[in-house]
């Protein structure tokens, strides 16, 4: 594939969708350093808090100390991961991928559905669509553009490691 | 140029084939938002640096910077218990430590200066109190943590000669003590604070106020049992080249270094383990409670340790009657120091539901079980009084596949209280007091309360000498 093949857009939007995910990258990975050093962050009370079809699952991982532990841990360096990879537009794909699915996981832990009210505070107010699910969608659009081909590091991995252009040598 | 397609497009083909190109505008692009990452840095540290400042500053804040008035205070006392207080008293801004008087000057005094003297603080140093109140004359507190046959006399000295007080409980081994520092305190007019930091812990007032006050989560409390167990604890012992001369101990009341060192076990020192230990929950009973008790049951003895050098009771085992304003309610209390298991709590049991607390962070740090018959708590745990339910696992089986009785009661929802304390324990006890010094507030263990838990407490030795039930008037109470 082309290195740039994945920008399908004008530079005008390329610039813009960069500049969101950079925003979305650094929001990633200030949650997650957060979490990192904080002395004794744990996912339990937000877990414990859980609503919806698959509260079942995020009460039983905060109820074995084991799971737990594994999901706290994953929690901290997958936001601190895909921050940083989607700061510097690193695998931007597998990122948001990554990001999106952990995202959706959030979402669906607390989902601001119909006749759900929760007892965490919230900053806004929420009916279905919340920040989370914007959040969300915004990385649906920056996985599909592959801005990390139009200003990131994997536009140099992907000149480095191209292959030949099918063009050229069908 | 429209786009970036086009310049690739561009290219000409020769690029197939040979070696990945890579132009210089691919690496400039590659590499545009790494500094995003810079710049977050930047704010991150920048952010640390705004945190550590601040904590810092609230640490060894200088009163002018806080907008406070600067207290002088001094450390009457300096063992163990008097550096427990000096460490939380160097998180609280305002204060000037101007003095500290200990007996022991070539060890727990000359620790404790220097260890201020490394906080910017430059407190004299003094072995007779009545030498520091003379030459100290701009001291506006004294906090006492002397043993506790000391404290009527430091006590009363210090007010007489207008300071406010923050005294250790036991506020005296012996009740006479305890009504004349009472006394003392209404005759000068300054402040005296008993050290019953629980009354001052964000969590039992939240338990007070909110869940027993408010929400009335427990229903009418009929039983209360509580607990502090220790585990065996060794002669404090004393280094041999810091001995304190024979005649200097015994002009300080005490026999040999052994009884300086281990004071609390001897009668007409301390009070024994129930006071040392049972006094800071039994307070927590009667305030609980509403009520001061009507009598108490006690059994105990010198069960483990060598009577010869613990002279007062190892084990305890205690009940107490009160009168509360919605019926009788009885309370035990037990505290033995042979074994540590389970540590110590404060359980409150009303008809709606239980109340399990502790000062500890770790254990205990409050549970509350709601009973399946009371109202449901969804109000209480929407306003965030209490956390939302962890609900029980219906049981059929025990873990070892034995099958559960039938009449075995529906286990109870589990909520946690959702306060807890990061500063030192006896922290917030003080920042009470030089508030109130300030004139911000009132005590939250004024000399009364101290008195009424003294009473309380000091009856618990009496009642296991004398084998018997013994009755309180209500006047016993009062002064």
């Amino acid at each position: 594939m082309a290195t740039t093949e994945a920008t399908t857009f004008s530079r005008g939007p390329m610039i813009a969708i960069t500049a969101l995910r950079i925003l979305v990258g650094w929001h990633f990975f200030y949650e997650g350093l957060t979490k990192l050093t904080a002395p004794s962050w744990s996912a339990a009370g937000f877990l414990k808090q859980a609503k919806g079809p698959f509260a079942g699952s995020f009460h039983a991982m905060a109820a074995r100390p084991d799971l737990l532990a594994n999901t706290d841990l994953v929690t901290m360096w997958l936001l601190t991961l895909v921050g940083a990879c989607l700061i510097l537009g690193l695998f931007t794909r597998l990122a948001s991928l990554g990001g999106l699915a952990f995202l959706l996981m959030v979402y669906l832990a607390a989902p601001p559905w119909i006749g759900y009210f929760y007892a965490i505070p919230a900053e806004g107010s929420y009916l279905i669509v919340n920040k989370n699910l914007i959040e969300v969608a915004a990385l649906v659009v920056i996985m599909l553009t592959g801005s990390g081909r139009f200003a990131g590091v994997d536009r140099i991995l992907s000149g480095l490691f191209r292959r030949t252009p099918r063009l050229a040598t069908a | 140029m429209a786009d970036e397609n086009d310049k690739k497009k561009a290219q000409p083909p020769s690029a197939a084939g040979g070696p990945p190109k890579l132009d210089r505008r691919d690496l400039l692009m590659g590499l545009s938002t790494v500094p995003a990452l810079g710049l977050f840095g930047y704010a991150w540290s920048r952010q640390q640096q705004y945190r550590s400042g601040k904590e810092a500053a609230a640490a060894t804040a200088p009163a002018a910077a806080a907008g406070l008035q600067e207290i002088n205070v001094a450390l009457l006392g300096a063992g163990a218990q008097g550096q427990v207080l000096m460490e939380a008293m160097l998180r609280i801004p305002g204060l000037r430590f101007r003095a500290v008087c200990d007996i022991w000057t070539d060890y727990n005094q000359k620790r404790v200066v220097n260890t201020l003297k490394r906080f910017k603080q430059e407190p004299n140093g003094y072995e007779d109190y009545r030498e520091m109140l003379d030459k100290e004359k701009q001291l506006d507190a004294v906090i006492i943590a002397t043993p506790d046959f000391w404290h009527a006399q430091h006590a009363i000295d210090c007010l007489k000669a207008g300071k406010h007080v923050y005294c250790e409980k036991e506020m005296s081994n012996t009740l006479e003590g305890a009504r004349s520092m009472v006394l003392a305190q209404r005759e000068t007019g300054k402040l005296l604070q008993i050290g019953h930091q629980r009354r001052s812990n964000p969590r039992y007032i939240h338990a007070y106020t909110k869940l027993l006050g408010e929400a009335k989560l427990l229903g009418r409390i009929v039983t209360v049992n509580g607990q502090w167990n220790r585990a065996v604890t060794p002669d404090l012992g004393a280094p041999e080249r810091y001995a304190i001369p024979a005649e200097k101990l015994k002009q300080y009341g005490f026999k040999d270094m052994h009884q300086f060192r281990n004071w609390r076990w001897y009668k007409g020192k301390g009070g024994g383990p129930i006071v040392d230990l049972g006094s800071h929950q039994i307070d927590i009973y009667s305030w609980f409670l509403g009520a001061n008790p009507s009598g108490v049951m006690a059994s105990g003895g010198q069960l483990y340790h060598d009577p010869q050098t613990h002279e007062w009771y190892d084990t305890a085992m205690v009940v107490y009657d009160y009168d509360t304003a919605l019926g009788p309610a009885k309370a035990f209390y037990q505290t033995q120091t042979t074994n540590g298991s389970q540590g110590y709590y404060e359980s409150f049991m009303g008809d709606q539901g239980t109340l399990l607390i502790s000062e500890s962070e770790v254990n205990y740090p409050g549970v509350l079980f709601r009973d399946p018959n009371a109202p449901a708590w969804d109000e209480w745990v929407q306003k965030g009084y209490v956390s939302a339910p962890k609900e029980a696992e219906v049981k059929e089986k025990s873990d070892s596949g034995a099958v559960a009785d039938v009449r075995e009661s529906v286990a109870p929802d589990q909520h946690t209280v959702p306060v807890s304390l990061r500063d030192p324990y006896h922290q917030p006890h003080l920042q009470n007091f030089f508030n109130a010094v300030r004139g911000q507030g009132t005590l939250n263990c004024p000399a009364e309360i101290g008195y009424e838990t003294a009473v309380a407490v000091l009856k618990v030795n009496e009642a296991i000498e004398a084998k018997n039930r013994l009755a309180f008037t209500p006047g016993e109470f009062k002064i």
